[in-house]
């Protein structure tokens, strides 16, 4: 039931990819106007590409999110959904899916954004570009997670981005810090083991938790 | 001497098909229903009229398990509807005002995707798109299994919706409006689908807004303003 369910996700995606490539866009614009901005000396950039490569990432799945469940809800396929199989399963394909179109492609153009930020810079044998793909591996399904709750519970307000975006930046912080601190450990030679084992908990934690609570919330939504 | 709650126990539910008791159902404090019974028995076709407004949508979706009810109970076949054994979910098609097809795939993706997705893994992809042209065919869209759904005009998409009810197997159908868009052949040939499927046991709840002279209704039920 649920390759069904997820099959059908991503052949809608494949036709529908510039709204997808709109928030991967993003990611890359933010990030490649620092060195203008700020400066293009090596050393500066590599002390922020942490933080501002997070950041990007972080907002551009917050500007994904506006996409979850909001075709669906609209021309009444969810209603189809969730009377022909368990909320829950709706929301693990749903997010599944989501994850693989836009957290997914986020992790693979991490290197060059790293390369943009300079973030091997002084390291001749370390490379710091694993360590920034790792960090992004394990924290945005938590960001998937998290939306899909947010989503799911404001499904049936209107205007519902910015509402999301208030519930769930709160949530989104824990996994921004942990995260960029992964990165920043690893450029200052530190151990950052901890931060992954964190950020790794933090996916657990979500990935038993929310599909359940994204999927009661869609009954109520529905409802 | 039993009390009231004890009566609606599921062992004493005596009623095949669907059955709705003391009903209670509001929509932003309106009450809409008040301890209504509702039976619909194997094979019987109900018309549900009422004028807008009344309640009749919200009172489809609350037969559905969609919309929960302020207090009562509904049973398929003497068990709660939300009962694992009851298997209401697999016996029912609800096709609702929305048309619950997505834009961005083929007609023949939408309506395999919806088959798909009630009979499982135990389903034959040939012999089911054969099944999809001739209903197409027989609702006079014959050829178009290939369109995006979005290409489509309104009247064929309403067809392309109501293709689902030859293609899934079902116990019971509610349909909001199903004649709504439809021209006189389709509408003839839903009704004598719909009294097919009658003679075969199964349940039917519609509504409407005019008589359909096509369709001879076993039993009607009003929802009205106080």
């Amino acid at each position: 039931m649920i390759s069904t369910l997820l099959k059908r996700e991503l052949k809608v995606a494949r036709r529908n990819w510039i709204g997808l490539a709109i928030p991967l866009l993003f990611f890359i614009i933010v990030v490649s106007l620092f060195p203008f901005a700020v400066s293009p000396e090596a050393p500066m950039l590599q002390k922020l590409a942490p933080g501002v490569i997070w950041v990007a990432a972080l907002l551009s799945m917050l500007l994904s999110l506006e996409q979850f469940y909001r075709s669906d809800f609209q021309d009444g396929s969810l209603e189809q959904l969730l009377l022909m199989s368990s909320p829950t399963s709706v929301a693990i394909s749903k997010i599944f899916a989501h994850w693989l179109l836009t957290g997914l492609p986020l992790v693979i153009l991490s290197p060059l954004l790293g390369l943009l930020m300079q973030i091997n810079y002084g390291f001749e044998h370390i490379n710091h570009t694993w360590v920034l793909m790792l960090s992004l591996m394990l924290g945005t399904p938590t960001l998937c997670l998290l939306g899909a709750v947010g989503m799911s519970l404001t499904l049936a307000a209107n205007r519902n981005g910015l509402l999301v975006s208030i519930l769930i930046i709160p949530l989104y912080v824990p996994v921004l810090i942990f995260g960029a601190s992964t990165v920043t450990a690893s450029l200052e030679s530190l151990r950052y083991n901890g931060e992954l084992a964190i950020l790794g908990a933090f996916l657990m934690i979500a990935i038993v938790f929310a599909p359940f609570a994204s999927g009661r919330a869609l009954k109520i939504s529905v409802g | 001497m039993p009390s009231l709650s004890s009566m609606s126990q599921s062992q004493d539910i005596q009623f095949d098909g669907l059955y709705a008791h003391e009903l209670t159902v509001s929509r932003s404090e309106n009450v809409l229903l008040e301890d209504a019974e509702l039976h619909l028995a194997p094979a019987t076709i109900t018309y549900l009229y009422g004028e807008n407004g009344t309640g009749k949508t919200s009172l489809m979706r609350c037969l559905t398990g969609l919309l929960q009810p302020d207090d009562g109970k509904i049973y398929w076949n003497k068990k709660p509807i939300n009962h694992p054994e009851s298997g209401y979910f697999q016996d029912l098609i609800f096709l609702a005002h929305s048309l619950s097809m997505k834009n961005e795939l083929t007609i023949a993706e939408n309506l395999t995707f919806y088959a798909q997705l009630r009979c499982g893994g135990s389903y034959n992809n040939k012999e089911l798109q054969a099944d999809i042209s001739q209903v197409l065919t027989d609702l006079g869209i014959g050829g178009l299994e290939g369109r995006m759904f979005a290409e489509l005009s309104a009247g064929q998409q309403h067809k392309v919706a109501l293709a689902r009810l030859m293609l899934e197997p079902a116990k019971i159908w509610i349909l909001d409006e199903p004649f709504v868009n439809l021209d006189q052949k389709t509408r003839g040939w839903l009704a004598a689908k719909t009294l097919e499927f009658k003679a075969q046991g199964g349940v039917v709840l519609f509504t409407s807004h005019h008589h359909i002279d096509e369709l001879p209704v076993d039993q009607k039920v009003g929802v009205e303003h106080e």
